[in-house]
């Protein structure tokens, strides 16, 4: 190939440059500002209070070997400073398994640390839908919500998702 | 007496001469070694490598699928007790996986033992060598190609610690024995080499030290002459006398010349071992070390491909002198002699198969990177390609178009396929001919997309729960849409006939076309173009009512990007190529990561997911039930352009968003269309795929009814051809069915989903 991959430049219309310049605009700018870093957000503004408040109803999911040796590790990696590390690592279990809902909070938990607060908000949500949306997972969910979106300076939707958080002590619906 | 005088002055000045010249000569000789060396940058290609494969228990893959990814690593059948081997038996496949060094750091080469599920689907063991399970194995990265460096000189760097000692041992054995101890220049090893090649009666030692022939590939013209050898040797004695042996062997195993790979050429032990072996330079055994120490002589020479014979000698010319100096036993030396020469697959040829995604990687990296930083740089580039999907997308596109087509070559098509999650890129086609690379269709080809846009408008509509649900009639009838300045647009249904009133769900899983454009006119054109602009297509054209049906031109890879949120329920995200790039020290200079965004109608979007799953099991995609050996609950959408130029199938699960595009390339009418071009495709590729059934958490404010017809009404499951339909909640019909009446019930919600 090598050379023919340079010379594919001269292909290629302003249009088409624009087009891709749009499709990965998102992608490529993989570094955004972060927010200054503060490693215990999410350990004493979400997963403390979750476990003091939660009663009742505890949903604990069987797991695949591979993701809990990946997010064992990614923990480690946190609580050891590296939170580049432990991102790599949530994104290879998240990989195996992207419906993981307990995967997915732990990466929004992290993302709190990292002061990336709109992928925080964003995979809390997807982990509240894919979750038991009750108990103690429910309760991590609305508070990182709530935490990130009063990071961003949007106080109004931050208290409807404090609000959220008490529809997690609910028992949940029966299935029929 | 004048005359001794005179030969005495004749002698003083020639000496004074002498000195006066070749003083400064050498002076400027040692001192340009010096810099040059110390100064000088190995150039390295920039290399890009696939998705490394995750092996688990639990992992849906079969047996076949594994040994191709194996294969597609460099792997090759034999016994597993060897570096880079891997054997297949009933019971299961045992492989020596070579090392690689990750980002996070080197993972050493390892044995590992797979086994298979009682139905040869699933992994449901991984172990190590020695029989303890192990919960992950990651292989190394398939290389896809490189980004040529300036020079065009092929290289792999590897430290002095990092080649195997016979490697290190053996080359000073064959090319220089008093490496170790002379100061650049060794007279004795020529004299010696001078008198074996006069017994033998040929060139079978040259006299030239390593540190020699290191002058001459770094500095030189590979003229030969008296003046160079001499500035070769002062060359020599300077590097030696400033820099330390480890130093010069270092440079020398990563510089010497060792054969030719198209217009590149390879140097160095690390590439060489990659080139010919396809392994790392420390899983080489004796025999395929002998044979690389043999090529130093003459690396065309002794080629082993061209020259298979004469490299089979040297190799074990080599092979007894390893012998002979006490580097491998009696033993070793019958082993190593007895093995036929055996080399991998060349990678180069191999590579060619990924130039269509290697162009979007290329695409994507220019835009962060110039050429020049990207070329000589030695930086490697991690993708999200999974080579053996690739390998399927090419073989389903190809064998599929070959069917259906009119004539011999007459269509072309493209495919893109991404994993919906993460948005990762897996498969690119933009030819059906794989080896072919010149216009890339996935990336370049801008059609227009015919019913594909459908789901765009019911979404719209089904976002507005007070108006429109699932089951809202629709009506199918002619129409006349007044256009400024142009004839009025009076749309057709493919099969011409009108079909009057139509639930909506029934008239996007039917693709009609005139129900579609009367539910387009009340949602209205600008709300579709702003979704469309919403979800990443900027500049979608036109905005002439022909938009709804699908009048706009689009990428596959921008289909692609437009279906994502659909598969990935509402939560979008773009699609990217590449992971991660880490520079030649293995710092990380770029990473493009996981990021998602929910879309705002989340609810619309479930419903809308729900409809295409309709469309598959009722609508336009009904062939898909006998195309697919199994449905895991696949969604999709046919779409066919104007006068039958483009067909388009696009069709997602949990796994797999699946893009396919057909047509010719004139743009002339093809005779195609979505549900027997396209689709067909489609299936073919993803019978080949290994699928996981559909699982969906339908969003909080969604609940379920049992539906029946003509009028949809609401009625249980005990109601004649009741469907059980999902609602935004307070959007359900409120009239009962006459069948409850009969059957003396009362409506209930069928369930309801938390």
């Amino acid at each position: 190939m090598g050379i023919g991959f340079f010379l594919a430049a001269d292909f290629m219309t302003v249009r088409l440059i624009l087009l891709i310049l749009t499709i990965f605009a998102l992608a490529g700018c993989a570094v955004q500002s972060p927010a200054p870093v503060d490693e215990r957000i999410a350990a004493e503004q979400v997963r403390a209070p979750a476990a003091a408040e939660t009663r009742g109803l505890q949903v604990f999911a069987l797991r695949n070997p591979a993701v809990t040796e990946l997010s064992e590790a990614a923990a480690q990696a946190e609580t050891n400073g590296d939170l580049d590390r432990a991102a790599m690592l949530l994104e290879r279990a998240l990989r195996i398994e992207p419906r993981d809902p307990e995967l997915l909070q732990q990466m929004a938990e992290l993302r709190l640390d990292q002061g990336r607060w709109e992928q925080a908000e964003s995979h809390a949500r997807r982990s509240f839908d894919v979750g038991p949306r009750v108990g103690e997972l429910c309760q991590r969910n609305w508070r990182t919500v709530a935490v990130a979106l009063e990071r961003q300076s949007r106080p109004e939707e931050a208290r409807t998702a404090s609000e959220r958080l008490r529809t997690c002590q609910v028992e949940p619906p029966p299935r029929l | 007496m004048r005359l001794r005088r005179f030969v005495f002055l004749l002698a003083l000045f020639c000496l004074g001469a002498l000195l006066g010249l070749f003083g400064p000569w050498v002076w400027w000789l040692d001192r340009e070694a010096g810099q040059r060396f110390s100064e000088r940058q190995w150039t390295q290609a920039s290399r890009v490598y696939a998705r490394p494969l995750e092996i688990y228990p639990g992992r849906s893959m079969d047996r076949q699928r594994l040994t191709r990814e194996f294969k597609s690593i460099g792997l090759r059948e034999g016994d597993p007790g060897m570096i880079g081997r891997y054997r297949s038996t009933a019971a299961q496949v045992e492989a020596n996986i070579p090392g690689f060094v990750f980002a996070e750091g080197r993972q050493a080469s390892q044995r590992i033992v797979v086994g298979f599920g009682q139905n040869q689907k699933q992994i449901d063991r991984v172990a190590s060598g020695d029989g303890r399970s192990i919960s992950l194995v990651r292989l190394p990265p398939a290389e896809l190609g490189s980004l040529l460096p300036l020079d065009d000189r092929d290289r792999t760097l590897v430290a002095l610690r990092d080649f195997p000692p016979l490697l290190i041992a053996g080359i000073q054995a064959v090319e220089d024995r008093q490496f170790a101890h002379h100061l650049g220049v060794d007279p004795r090893g020529l004299l010696r080499a001078a008198w074996t090649n006069l017994r033998r009666g040929a060139v079978v030692q040259g006299g030239s030290t390593i540190t020699q022939q290191l002058v001459k590939n770094l500095f030189l013209t590979p003229e030969r002459s008296l003046l160079r050898k001499f500035n070769e040797a002062v060359m020599a004695v300077s590097l030696e006398r400033r820099f330390g042996k480890a130093a010069i062997l270092e440079a020398y195993l990563n510089e010497v010349y060792l054969g030719q790979a198209g217009n590149r050429a390879i140097h160095g032990f690390g590439r060489a071992a990659e080139h010919y072996f396809g392994l790392p330079v420390q899983a080489l055994n004796t025999e395929q070390t002998a044979l690389l120490i043999g090529m130093v002589r003459g690396a065309s020479w002794y080629h082993p491909r061209r020259n298979p014979e004469r490299a089979r000698d040297r190799r074990d010319r080599v092979i007894d002198i390893f012998y002979e100096t006490g580097l491998i036993d009696e033993a070793e030396r019958q082993r190593a002699r007895s093995i036929e020469l055996d080399l991998g697959e060349p990678r180069r040829t191999a590579s060619r198969r990924h130039d269509g995604f290697l162009d979007l990687v290329a695409r994507q990296l220019r835009l962060d990177y110039r050429d020049r930083d990207l070329r000589g740089t030695g930086l490697r580039i991690f993708t999200t390609l999974d080579p053996v999907a690739q390998e399927d997308a090419e073989r389903a596109l190809t064998e599929s178009l070959t069917a259906t087509e009119r004539s011999d070559g007459e269509l072309q098509g493209a495919i893109v396929l991404v994993e919906p999650a993460s948005g990762e890129i897996r498969a690119l086609v933009g030819d059906r001919s794989p080896g072919r690379f010149g216009f890339n269709r996935a990336l370049d080809a801008r059609r227009p997309i015919g019913s594909v846009i459908k789901p765009f408008i019911y979404l719209l509509a089904l976002a507005q729960p007070d108006r429109w649900n699932l089951v809202s009639t629709l009506i199918d009838a002619p129409l006349s849409v007044p256009v400024d300045g142009q004839q009025a647009w009076r749309p057709e249904n493919i099969d011409g006939v009108s079909h009057g009133e139509v639930a909506l769900m029934d008239a996007l899983g039917r693709s009609f076309n005139q129900a579609t454009v009367a539910l387009g006119l009340e949602v209205g054109l600008p709300a579709l173009f702003r979704l469309l602009e919403q979800l990443g297509i900027h500049e979608p054209g036109e905005p002439h009512p022909s938009a709804l049906l699908g009048a706009v031109e689009m990428t596959p890879l921008q289909v692609a990007q437009l279906y994502q949120p659909l598969a990935a329920e509402g939560y979008s995200t773009p699609l990217r190529a590449i992971n991660q790039v880490l520079d030649r020290e293995g710092r990380e200079i770029a990473r493009y990561d996981r990021r998602l965004r929910p879309v705002r109608e989340r609810e619309a979007l479930a419903l809308l997911d729900f409809a295409l799953r309709h469309a598959v099991t009722d609508g336009t995609g009904r062939s898909l039930s006998w195309r697919l050996a199994t449905d895991p609950g696949v969604r999709g959408k046919t779409g066919t352009s104007n006068d039958r130029r483009d067909a388009w199938f696009v069709g997602y699960t949990d796994d797999w968003l699946g893009v396919v595009w057909a047509g010719r390339d004139d743009n002339a009418p093809a005779g195609v269309s979505g549900s027997a071009t396209a689709l067909p495709v489609w299936a073919e590729l993803f019978n080949r795929l290994p699928l996981s059934t559909v699982r969906r958490n339908w969003p909080e404010g969604i609940e379920w009814y049992w539906i029946d017809w003509p009028a949809p009404l609401l009625a249980s499951e005990q109601c004649p051809d009741a469907l059980a339909v999902p609602f935004i909640s307070g959007s359900q019909p409120e009239s009962l069915s006459p069948c409850l009446g009969e059957a003396n019930e009362s409506p209930r919600r069928w369930f309801r989903r938390r």
